[in-house]
């Protein structure tokens, strides 16, 4: 199987805090990737520089190959990487069924032929059947601010998933989640993963849930890699216990 | 469009069609100018209130439309041909001034428009033998559309409505195509919009360049309106004037070019007691407005009409998931 | 070479002058987002407080101090509590909205309120003419740049080598780090809008007498500081001080070696310029891509 990721000695400071320091690692087709650590560990760094939202200070980002180290990020997402967001993103205004068509649109077609296409962008059919995956469907013409937090979520992932992506980063997807949406939720993305061959990395700081979806497991601290392999594994691991219990924190 | 929208849009376009019948020469061309002006402020709410960005050279589109169509016809081209010159124009120079300011953050697009602004009155001033200068250009001739005169006063207002009505009615339909749910996300989260793979830069030079469009396409209609261009008319003090009038209808809100528009050319007729004062007083109304409701008076009316039809607290089932601490 | 001289000098008297107006606006923006659009309104209106004043009777060194007074209370204090925090709410929009509207209330207020007609402005010292190198230089342009380098050296001091200055400037490139060291934001926040009322207060003093007191000043005085400060690079105050100096210098150049008609032209071009070429401006940093 080929890395769909590749990330290649990459570090990233602010000022004098160097908050990824030589990392590297790859993601296999197919896989679901954890990444955890404690508070500063530089996980959401090394996302954002993956994203495109930062610029690494050093080192080389791959997707399928190809070169993708400070691409912007609509150009990243046309590539096949989406995200969900850690702090709740979805469009509060447009009904669900709406974000989803957003979440769409820009992957068919040019800017020309949006315009005098269908309002729709082609992409209603699509659209429900997201939502009914989701079991969104009687949410369908809701404005997504009137949801709750939890079925929000759902059509946060529900929108990164929208574009068939290659590869999905989820930023801490429990955060703030009940446990019975947080069920559901990770119920959810292993029904995708398993229909779509999909990838995913997952940043979680929700051991639980890390353990019960991930396939591999990386853990970071203090912006380098301290273990990595499979979630049984690393929850045995001394050098993982005490980088969360003991020792320094960053 | 709610049912109380669509009764006001309603009685609004009857007294919009009733109206010149009863107003004097000076009523008819006000209104006139209301229609024109609106176009300009529809353009510009494209670029501020769907967009985001804040342009001070509406006005100087407005005065190269103006102008473009002055010359053209003057030089014996057909009034249609002209109008649309003076459209393509200006998106084309829209599109290569917002080219590289767009690029940067930090509203650098603010800046760059008013140097243009200033650039292109210092053009319309010197260039004499293009222009004519200070003494500018007049008798701008008013079209014959398929055996129709436009030449008086109540031919003319209609001309300028009927355009209003088809310009307004393009930019609904684009904003009904999927490029408004685009501009949509654009204004209210363009971080989430990228990482959707829509390229925000890229639709936000398409609105610059679409509200450029329509500021030439006003102009076009504001040469044969006033008889009389000179470059005055089309220096920042219009650009200040065209966004007032964005800001106060309610940037962001379809008719809010509408309503501001009116507001801008009934204010100084309302306030001709107090003198000129009526600048005084409506920079201090809009900082006013800023202050309370941002989103202008179509904003003020929305909120009204939301507190006054409080929305039926969301069924149950909706209430079932809490947040986990 | 004479010539050149004589309009190099008055170039970077005009500059010095400029450089003050686009320091404040540069660290009005880097402390708390504010893009004060009325920057020019805020050059043009102290020369009116001193005006009413010595109408009122003051002589000038009073009614000079008063103007001070009144622009740091009025455009610093006022200003930040009227219509800065009240709006910082709704976001940068809004405020730039604002301060647009700001700057078209002044300016109608001075044309309404005091006068229409150009005013004269009384000088810092009498205008003679001193020969420096065979070139004719104008005892005026002498005394404003003193007084314009002078300040900006103070400010220099003020921002480096002073507590208080270096908190400023650590709230302006980094608030929320700036909290954490125990810096008192809010306050410094304050301080810099204060600072704004000094230093327009002193360019005022020193443009007015040249430009005379014009209710349109705001105009030309607020596009060199916008310009001057893109032109430096938004993020560094030196690079205000240095765009606003190269701004006068070409500036003054520009109306004799260019046509005189496409004067203000100059200065916009170099503004495209450099914003397709370094937008971050001449001395500014590249800024990351915001997450």
């Amino acid at each position: 199987m080929s890395a769909v990721l590749e990330v290649s000695n990459l570090r990233k400071s602010f000022g004098g805090i160097s908050a990824v320091n030589d990392v590297s690692f790859d993601v296999r087709e197919g896989e679901i990737l954890g990444i955890i650590g404690p508070n500063g560990s530089g996980k959401s760094t090394l996302f954002n520089c993956v994203l495109g939202q930062l610029l690494p200070n050093a080192g080389e980002i791959r997707v399928d190959g190809k070169p993708t180290t400070g691409m912007r990020p609509c150009d990243l997402n046309r590539l096949g990487v989406s995200r969900t967001f850690q702090l709740l993103q979805v469009f509060p205004q447009l009904s669900v069924r709406d974000n989803l068509i957003l979440a769409g649109q820009e992957h068919r077609g040019s800017m020309l032929s949006r315009l005098f296409g269908k309002s729709d962008a082609g992409l209603g059919d699509a659209a429900r059947k997201m939502i009914d995956f989701f079991q969104l469907s009687h949410l369908s013409h809701e404005q997504a601010g009137a949801l709750s937090y939890g079925q929000q979520k759902l059509l946060d992932a529900a929108m990164a998933f929208m574009a068939g992506p290659r590869l999905v980063l989820l930023d801490e997807p429990a955060g703030g989640v009940n446990l019975t949406m947080l069920a559901h939720l990770r119920e959810r993305l292993r029904a995708y993963h398993a229909e779509r061959h999909a990838t995913f990395v997952v940043i979680e700081h929700q051991m639980e849930f890390v353990m019960a979806l991930c396939t591999r497991v990386l853990v970071l601290a203090e912006g380098r890699i301290i273990a990595q392999g499979a979630p049984q594994d690393i929850r045995r691991n001394p050098t993982v216990i005490e980088a969360y219990l003991g020792g320094q924190s960053a | 469009m709610n049912r109380l929208g669509a009764i006001a849009l309603g009685a609004a376009t009857i007294l919009a069609i009733v109206a010149p019948f009863f107003l004097r020469r000076y009523g008819i061309y006000l209104i006139s100018m209301w229609a024109v002006l609106t176009i300009a402020a529809i353009g510009l709410n494209l670029t501020l209130g769907y967009a985001g960005q804040v342009s001070l050279a509406q006005g100087a589109f407005v005065g190269i439309g103006a102008y473009t169509v002055a010359l053209l016809t003057q030089a014996g081209w057909p009034y249609p041909v002209a109008f649309v010159c003076a459209g393509a124009l200006c998106f084309a120079i829209g599109w290569l001034l917002g080219y590289p300011a767009l690029r940067v953050q930090h509203h650098y697009l603010a800046f760059v428009t008013l140097a243009f602004t200033t650039l292109v009155f210092l053009l319309l001033r010197n260039e004499e033998w293009l222009t004519n200068g200070i003494y500018g250009i007049t008798g701008t001739a008013r079209p014959v559309l398929f055996g129709w005169s436009t030449g008086s006063a109540l031919d003319f207002y209609f001309f300028c409505l009927g355009m209003l009505a088809l310009l307004a009615a393009a930019t609904w339909w684009m904003l009904r195509s999927p490029w408004g749910r685009a501009f949509l996300a654009l204004r209210e989260n363009p971080l989430r919009a990228l990482s959707l793979g829509l390229d925000t830069r890229r639709y936000t030079l398409m609105a610059f360049a679409l509200g450029s469009s329509l500021g030439g396409m006003a102009g076009a209609l504001y040469a044969p309106l006033v008889q009389f261009i000179e470059p005055n008319s089309f220096s920042l003090g219009m650009s200040f004037n065209l966004l007032l009038m964005v800001i106060v209808g309610g940037s962001g809100y379809f008719f809010g070019p509408f309503i501001g528009a009116l507001v801008a050319v009934l204010l100084p007729e309302w306030t001709r007691f107090t003198e000129g004062y009526y600048l005084l007083l409506y920079a201090a109304l809009v900082m006013a407005l800023m202050a309370f409701c941002p989103s202008g008076l179509l904003g003020l009316v929305e909120r009204v009409s939301k507190a006054m039809t409080r929305r039926a607290p969301p069924p149950s089932d909706l209430r079932a998931e809490g947040t986990s601490p | 070479m004479a010539s050149f001289i004589q309009l190099l000098v008055s170039g970077l008297a005009t500059g010095a002058i400029y450089a003050l107006v686009a320091v404040g606006f540069s660290l009005l923006w880097q402390t708390s987002q504010t893009i004060n659009f009325a920057q020019g309104e805020f050059v043009m209106l102290p020369a009116f407080f001193i005006l009413a004043a010595m109408n009122a009777g003051a002589p000038f060194w009073l009614a000079v101090l008063i103007g001070i007074a009144l622009s740091v209370v009025v455009l610093g204090w006022l200003f930040k509590v009227v219509i800065v925090d009240p709006m910082l709410k709704y976001g940068v929009l809004p405020l730039v909205i604002s301060t647009i509207a700001l700057s078209l209330f002044l300016k109608e207020a001075a044309k309404d309120f005091y006068s229409a007609q150009a005013q004269p402005f009384p000088t810092l010292v009498p205008a003679t003419d001193l020969e420096v190198f065979g070139a004719v230089v104008s005892t005026q342009s002498l005394a404003v740049l003193l007084v314009a380098v002078v300040t900006v050296v103070a400010l220099h001091l003020l921002l480096h080598k002073t507590r208080l200055g270096r908190s400023m400037q650590a709230t302006a490139q980094n608030p929320t780090l700036a909290r954490i060291l125990g810096i008192p934001v809010q306050r410094m926040v304050l301080y810099t809008f204060l600072l704004n009322g000094v230093l327009v207060a002193i360019a005022s003093i020193l443009i007015t007498p040249i430009y005379l007191a014009k209710f349109t000043n705001g105009e030309v005085l607020g596009m060199a500081a916008f310009l001057a400060a893109i032109i430096g690079g938004f993020n560094q105050v030196r690079g205000a001080i240095l765009g606003g100096l190269i701004l006068g210098v070409l500036d003054n150049l520009s109306a004799v070696y260019i046509s005189s008609q496409y004067r203000g032209a100059f200065p916009l071009l170099i503004l495209i310029a450099v914003i397709l070429l370094r937008p971050h401006g001449l001395l500014g940093r590249a800024e990351e891509r915001s997450v």
